[in-house]
């Protein structure tokens, strides 16, 4: 007897194996993925889109990532996205399409089906990240991205140093909240027949709940102060040296033309046509 | 800077759940409770530091969505942290969340008027599902004139949107204000009994770094606020290149006395170095700690190792790992590793500072059988290979052997006594009918199965407990034992095979096999002790005479039943979950290495309730453990579990 799971949420765990993507400078996805995201923010039109896409396709050929990762999705989030579209495509709109007698209105359609996949599009490119990139390498990245931002006197290097330790305490409180969840589940459930009670009842635990969870991660920040402490205060966070190479040129550069390419045929060619 | 960064993971946990987790929006308010909490205890810069972590934590694995999430947090919940700290009352709350609310409102208004292509994209989507419904809603002659007014207020809406934006930013930031502000002011109060823990603090000193010899002349400590002394007047010496072992039970101020080798100053009497104490710095005093996960600093063995040198230092990492027995693991990321070798890295780590004193403070207490005594191996030829002195502080006297000379630190009296009062023994034993209380046939389970990270964690597991039967299962780290665990209790569904509790799976029965798990403190989620045990049990906390039955089952006085939870010492949490679980009478109690962090004496205890437990209310054990002292009479038969694979062990 084997019971069928739905597949979990595997976070900042990046896919076992090695390739060119997951040997790219964690700083070049970084750049990469807000620099498309302000694409999209900007140019949400099919013409970027599909280009992103596209780039998103090979670089999951590249990183040889299964379609094991992509977690179970829940039928309600299916049957909210129908009713969307239904809708959507009842709403009608421009353009129109003509079957013999019939006149088809795609306008409405088109565009949630556009903006569903602008999301789809945005957290692809967050799950392509966390799929290639050892979470070790992010934040010795982001404080060479952010080298340039010291002379503007923001701590850049404290930040870089606390975004490590709060990867590093992250997964470390997540085991420690499905326990107070599990702990949780192991109560008997007061019996409780007025609905003032209930929600007092409720606002309660949620104290209760709070305060354990933060009674927790205070004591786990006590406990790595106490470390930090022992070594002297902080100062380096890695022991191997960080920063693009030739590969990381290529991607950038290219990831660099697609955004300009966009912008200028939406700008320019397809303006105003709607497309 | 530790608070920040732990404080900015809670919020990207909180945050990324309200994302990622369906109906779970309303946690999105409860982040703002750490970042209050930051906001409240310390300076802006810290609030920035935490909220550009979690940003980014948040923005790696939920995307743009998850970021939003967290910054909205930060800046509401710092707001009604601050407002805590100037000692604000709800008015100014009131005053400020709206004020908060019109600068958010702009700012969100000033980003949909530069993304013109995304908002006209959005509004054109809303308008299209909007006129599908009406239109549909249209067919109804009831519904039509209804519709085409709710099309026509909405084609206002639209138009209008800044103003609708505004109103509804103003409307929110207010009501998340206000939530925050109401679930901070309850946090805090609770958290305004928790014992400053904090122990470790950088020496103000000056000079050349110069820790040894170091000579404690009735050297005596009493913490702020206390009754008694944590260590009585003391006189020692630690000589250059000497192997120190100090020995003592707990509360006799082992702990108290590593603080002082490491900087702080005596209440009276005093300490002579010949330099400073130089805590963490090259040549200086080093510090490794009872436990393992959190003074592992890195997210990679390599980069822990060198966490915190000044930038520009060369060390030489493989050979420092191949020192401790950790070669070839540079690359490996510190979360998988094993308690002991978490503690060996901690054990390179210090010696990348090329310490003249090193201070090891009950380093194996969490650590397995195996791991302890590969980590025991390690520490014992430092003094030899390196320039040197060793203070190793341990419960266990066998592990003092090999150190030079042996301190024995006398019992100082600890304000918070143990009762340790037998428990009342019932006469009646329980009749053995040696019913079988749980079946496991065939029992498999894999992790993230399906996915590329899928890790098989049990194999074919099959074995019966019986009534009354006391069970160890053995295993080292990672040999799914826990998970075993979790089966047994029905929190874990099994990916193969048949788990039965008296007939019925596990899963549907959650509660009815208790579990104790090994983080006491998780537990633990009323504030006081009567509470805690009455809401595990199920009964109303006002009777006092179920509370007082149930705290004297596992021998505990019942004055303890008004005392705060974050008062009671190791031993006495550990208790007071098995109280909470007993008082439901469960078919079994499961223990998840309940003897870890425990002293010598508060471990005789607790084996001692738990085999009378077992002998006279006919309790149905099994204990899930790493160690095997001390369990025979508790647990008569042992089954061993190695990577997965159950193997019944010898009687």
């Amino acid at each position: 007897m084997t019971t069928r799971q739905p597949r979990p949420v595997v976070l900042l765990r990046p896919v076992p194996g090695t390739s060119a993507i997951h040997e790219l400078w964690a700083g070049t996805k970084i750049i990469v993925v807000l620099g498309f995201s302000a694409l999209m923010a900007f140019y949400p039109d099919w013409v970027p889109l599909a280009l992103v896409t596209i780039l998103i396709g090979i670089a999951v050929r590249m990183a040889r990532i299964p379609r094991g990762v992509l977690p179970s999705v829940p039928t309600w989030l299916w049957l909210l996205l129908l009713v969307g579209c239904v809708t959507a495509a009842i709403g009608g709109g421009e353009p129109y399409v003509h079957l013999g007698s019939f006149e088809i209105a795609f306008g409405g359609l088109l565009k949630f089906v556009r903006i569903t996949v602008v999301s789809l599009v945005l957290l692809g490119l967050g799950m392509l990240v966390s799929w290639t990139t050892n979470i070790a390498d992010i934040a010795p990245a982001v404080a060479r991205l952010g080298r340039p931002f010291r002379f503007l006197r923001i701590p850049v290097d404290d930040w870089a140093v606390a975004l490590a330790l709060a990867l590093r305490a992250f997964p470390m409180l997540l085991d420690e909240f499905r326990l107070l969840y599990a702990a949780r589940r192991l109560r008997p459930r007061p019996v409780l027949t007025s609905r003032r009670a209930r929600r007092r009842r409720w606002v309660i635990e949620m104290v209760d709940l709070l305060a354990a969870g933060i009674t927790v991660a205070l004591r786990r920040a006590d406990e790595m102060g106490d470390a930090i402490t022992a070594r002297g205060g902080t100062g380096l966070i890695s022991a191997a040296l960080s920063g693009p190479r030739r590969a990381d040129w290529v991607v950038l550069t290219i990831c660099g033309l697609v955004c300009v390419v966009s912008v200028v045929l939406q700008a320019t060619v397809l303006a105003g046509t709607g497309i | 800077m530790a608070q920040a960064a732990v404080m900015a993971a809670l919020a990207a946990a909180l945050s990324i759940i309200s994302v990622v987790v369906p109906f779970a929006g309303g946690l999105s308010l409860l982040t703002t409770v750490p970042m209050g909490l930051l906001g409240y205890r310390y300076r802006l810069r810290v609030l920035v530091a935490a909220t550009f972590a979690a940003g980014v934590v948040a923005f790696l694995i939920a995307g743009v969505s998850g970021l939003m999430v967290v910054v909205n947090c930060a800046y509401v919940g710092g707001l009604a942290g601050i407002m805590k700290r100037r000692g604000r009352g709800t008015g100014t709350v009131i005053v400020v969340g709206l004020v908060a609310g019109v600068v958010f409102g702009l700012f969100i208004i000033a980003a949909l008027t530069v993304l013109v292509r995304l908002r006209t994209l959005t509004f054109a989507a809303m308008t299209a599902n909007f006129d599908g419904v009406v239109s549909v809603a249209s067919h109804i002659e009831l519904f039509r004139p209804a519709a085409q007014d709710a099309r026509h207020l909405f084609g206002i809406a639209l138009q209008y949107w800044p103003l609708f934006l505004m109103a509804y930013a103003m409307f929110s930031i207010m009501v998340v204000t206000l939530v925050g502000w109401w679930a901070l002011s309850r946090v805090l109060d609770r958290l305004s009994g928790i014992p400053d823990v904090h122990k470790l603090e950088t020496p103000d000193e000056s000079g050349p770094v110069a820790p040894v010899p170091v000579r404690l002349i009735d050297a005596r400590f009493r913490y702020p606020n206390a009754a008694h002394d944590a260590l009585k007047p003391l006189s020692m010496t630690v000589d250059a290149g000497e192997d120190v072992a100090i020995t003592g039970a707990n509360g006799s101020g082992k702990t108290t006395l590593m603080l002082l080798l490491s900087g702080r100053a005596p209440t009276s009497g005093s300490i002579e170095r010949p330099g400073a104490v130089g805590l963490g710095q090259v040549g200086g005093t080093a510090v490794i700690m009872q436990h393992p996960e959190s003074q592992v600093l890195g997210t990679r063995v390599a980069d822990d190792v060198v966490w915190g040198l000044p930038p520009g230092t060369d060390t030489d990492v493989a050979g420092l790992l191949r020192e401790v027995g950790l070669d070839g693991m540079e690359e490996r990321n510190t979360g998988g590793l094993s308690g002991g070798e978490l503690q060996r890295l901690a054990v390179a780590a210090a010696l990348a500072r090329k310490p003249s004193l090193l201070i090891a403070d009950e380093v194996t207490s969490m650590v397995d059988q195996r791991g302890r005594e590969s980590l025991l191996s390690v520490l014992s030829g430092l003094t030899e290979r390196h320039q040197m002195a060793l203070v190793q502080i341990t419960h266990y006297n066998n592990e003092a052997d090999t150190a030079d000379r042996i301190v024995q630190l006398s019992q100082s009296q600890d304000n918070l006594v143990e009762s340790a009062a037998a428990p009342t023994p019932t006469d009646s034993p329980a009749p053995r009918a040696a019913e079988p209380v749980l079946q496991f046939e065939h029992v498999g389970h894999e992790y993230a199965s399906g996915t590329p990270w899928a890790k098989p964690a049990l194999h074919d597991v099959g074995f019966t407990v019986h009534e009354g039967e006391g069970v160890l299962i053995h295993g080292g780290n990672g040999s799914g034992k826990s998970t075993l665990a979790w089966i047994m209790a029905g929190l874990t569904t099994p990916t193969s095979g048949s788990a039965l509790v008296r007939g019925t799976p596990a899963t549907e029965c959650v509660g009815e096999v208790a579990i104790a798990f090994q983080a006491a403190r998780l537990q633990l989620m009323r504030s006081r002790v009567d509470l805690e045990v009455a809401s595990a049990a199920g009964f109303s906390p006002h009777d006092r005479a179920r509370v007082s039955a149930a705290l004297a089952k596992v021998g505990l006085d019942a004055s303890l039943a008004g005392r705060r939870i974050d008062q009671l010492s190791g031993g006495q949490m550990r208790r007071v979950v098995i109280a909470g679980l007993l008082a439901r009478s469960p078919h079994a109690l499961i223990l998840d290495e309940p003897l870890a962090g425990l002293d010598a004496a508060s471990q005789r205890g607790l084996l001692r309730l738990l085999t009378d437990l077992r002998r006279n209310s006919g309790l149905t054990v099994v204990v899930i453990s790493h160690d095997f002292v001390g369990l025979e009479e508790l647990c008569p038969r042992t089954l061993h579990l190695r990577d997965g694979v159950l193997t019944e062990g010898p009687s």
